[in-house]
């Protein structure tokens, strides 16, 4: 009787230890990596060299603070005022020659809810303006971005939406909205695929 | 010899010819073979020439039983075909190498190259190797790459970094089906041109019908996003709980302590256990011996990421080891043209992996498996 009841205890003994998973500490990858990044220390690792020949700026949004490209050395012709010297009504005239921005075509929501103005200021064409006439800086165009579409500008900010840069670890740098989208047309275009397995498809007849 | 090492060192006398000669390559104590200065060697009874020997060592090479180490291929119980076959694949290298190093016809690289050869024959298996020994491992692949193909290229053996776990996310509503991850994947990774490996895979499925990969379309070739149809991507999850790693007869595939899932190439005995275990069709085995164009190899490698293979071993996607275990993102991750691909540390909490982790609703791929990928898929 006394050995049925060891046995027991050491058959129970057995259980407890193996219920943890095989490694030993966790049951699964969501348990360890709460556990494992209570105790985290920045690791040495940097990212930096990655970033590469792009020129960047440092931002702070929220609880997020990361680089962004700098952007007004990226316009060919800023600054604008070099052209834009006098107010538009006098730049404009209607004779058929070629116009300056004749590239630029705004499919942008739709015209009753933008159109030039609505981010540009004829009066001070080297900085954009937001919605209540506020000044916006070239290089900070996301602000501009946001004012509309904020549920992109949340996953943004917290790195769901966007494109990193160069590496995973510190310091963080993503493309700002302009870098990928045009803000005249930010519709992404279709395109073809970049690759066919030709290897693939012969297999498969 | 004086420091310990896990195989038997044979000396060709082109890197130590001042040692004592009973370290000779040839067994000979004075003498009849090219590593002793004095009397001038005996003909050879019979010569091998280079090309010769390299068919050889490439023959016994393909050999499934050729990776054991000495201890473990005399401390294993065998039918005595497989002995023979054993004993026949390390006979022909010895005698091969001890030919080539004794002869005086042969050159000092062909000398070289059989001493890399032996040494790469009867390293162990990568996990249990010392620092010295990776290294030295390394430098060997490194200058047999450098006699083969007359190329330097520079491989890594860089250890996991402590407080690191890798984690991947995918966001399915923005992947457009571009496949500019596939190529760029390929040519980061020394892929097999001829038979177009590939390890990620992009899946055309139809809106509302949720994942179903037999009806799912992976070959696509038409404008994308094509409409009525959304894209995700699959590859190799590195599991938490890998299932390829416990079925792998001889250890051959691990888990790292930063999260990757790696494959020791020269221990790995080809017989594709892991690529039946894997529930997500994460593993390609190299049918034939993977060939990449001198021009298109990606000379910065790591031990247990993109060097070359051989024919006849498993390989897979490592979250592109070489990038990520020195801080860089992943092929893949960079080539996305959409931001749909995001990696990072799960165990920094200001990652952005970890606040895709915590604000988005994610899920993994047959969660129920319990395999527990580090590949979360989410949507905007």
């Amino acid at each position: 009787m006394n050995k049925l009841k060891i046995t027991a205890f050491f058959l129970f003994g057995c259980l407890l230890i193996n219920c943890k998973h095989k490694e030993g500490e966790y049951h699964d990858v969501i348990e360890k990596i709460e556990a494992e990044s209570k105790k985290y220390h920045d690791i040495l690792m940097s990212s930096e060299a990655y970033i590469g020949d792009i020129e960047t700026i440092e931002i702070t949004e929220g609880d997020h603070t990361f680089l962004i490209p700098e952007r007004k050395g990226q316009i060919k012709s800023y600054a604008c005022i070099e052209c834009h010297s006098k107010p538009l009504s006098d730049m404009q005239d209607d004779t058929p020659t070629r116009k300056a921005h004749w590239d630029i075509k705004v499919n942008h929501a739709d015209e009753n809810a933008m159109n030039c103005v609505t981010c540009h200021n004829g009066n001070d064409m080297n900085h954009l303006k937001s919605l209540t006439g506020r000044e916006i800086d070239f290089n900070l165009s996301y602000k501009l971005c946001s004012q509309c579409h904020t549920s992109q500008f949340q996953d943004w900010k917290g790195g769901a939406h966007g494109k990193n840069i160069g590496g995973w670890a510190k310091p963080r740098a993503a493309m700002t909205c302009v870098n990928c989208h045009n803000p005249h047309q930010p519709q992404i275009e279709s395109r073809w695929p970049v690759q066919f397995n030709s290897q693939k498809a012969r297999e498969r007849e | 010899m004086g420091e310990k090492k896990k195989w038997y060192k044979l000396d060709f006398g082109s890197k130590t010819k001042e040692s004592a000669a009973s370290s000779c390559g040839c067994g000979k104590t004075s003498g009849g073979c090219g590593s002793h200065q004095g009397p001038p060697p005996q003909k050879d009874e019979y010569t091998i020439t280079a090309d010769e020997f390299d068919k050889a060592v490439e023959g016994t090479m393909v050999g499934e039983t050729r990776k054991d180490g000495f201890q473990q291929v005399f401390d294993v119980k065998m039918d005595r075909r497989t002995a023979f076959r054993k004993l026949t694949a390390s006979l022909l290298i010895g005698a091969g190498a001890v030919q080539t190093s004794c002869s005086v016809v042969a050159g000092e690289e062909t000398k070289e190259k059989a001493q890399i050869d032996w040494e790469e024959q009867f390293k162990g298996n990568y996990k249990l190797m010392t620092q010295e020994e990776r290294n030295a491992t390394v430098d060997r692949l490194v200058r047999s790459y450098q006699l083969r193909k007359k190329e330097n290229i520079k491989m890594s053996s860089t250890d996991a970094s402590k407080d690191v776990l890798f984690g991947y996310a995918f966001n399915i509503s923005k992947c457009q089906g571009y496949m500019d991850c596939v190529s760029a994947c390929v040519e980061e990774n020394n892929q097999d041109r001829n038979s177009e490996m590939q390890y990620i895979r992009i899946h055309e499925m139809k809106d509302g019908n949720g994942f179903k990969f037999d009806e799912a379309d992976d070959n696509y070739y038409h404008e994308v996003p094509a409409e009525g149809h959304f894209y995700m991507g699959t590859q190799c999850f590195h599991c938490d709980d890998p299932p390829c790693v416990d079925v792998c007869p001889v250890q051959a595939t691990w888990r790292e302590e930063d999260g990757l899932v790696v494959v020791d190439y020269d221990w790995c005995i080809g017989c594709r256990y892991c690529m039946a275990a894997c529930p997500y069709d994460g593993r390609r085995f190299n049918w034939s011996k993977p060939e990449v164009p001198e021009e298109q190899v990606n000379k910065n490698q790591h031990y247990l990421g993109n060097r070359m293979r051989k024919k006849g071993v498993m390989e897979k996607c490592t979250f592109c080891i070489q990038r990520s275990r020195s801080g860089k993102d992943p092929a893949c991750v960079e080539a996305c043209p959409t931001g749909a691909r995001i990696f990072g540390n799960l165990l920094d909490p200001d990652s952005t992996i970890r606040w895709v982790l915590e604000n988005k609703k994610v899920f993994r791929l047959k969660e129920d498996l319990g395999t527990d990928p580090k590949f979360w898929y989410f949507m905007d």
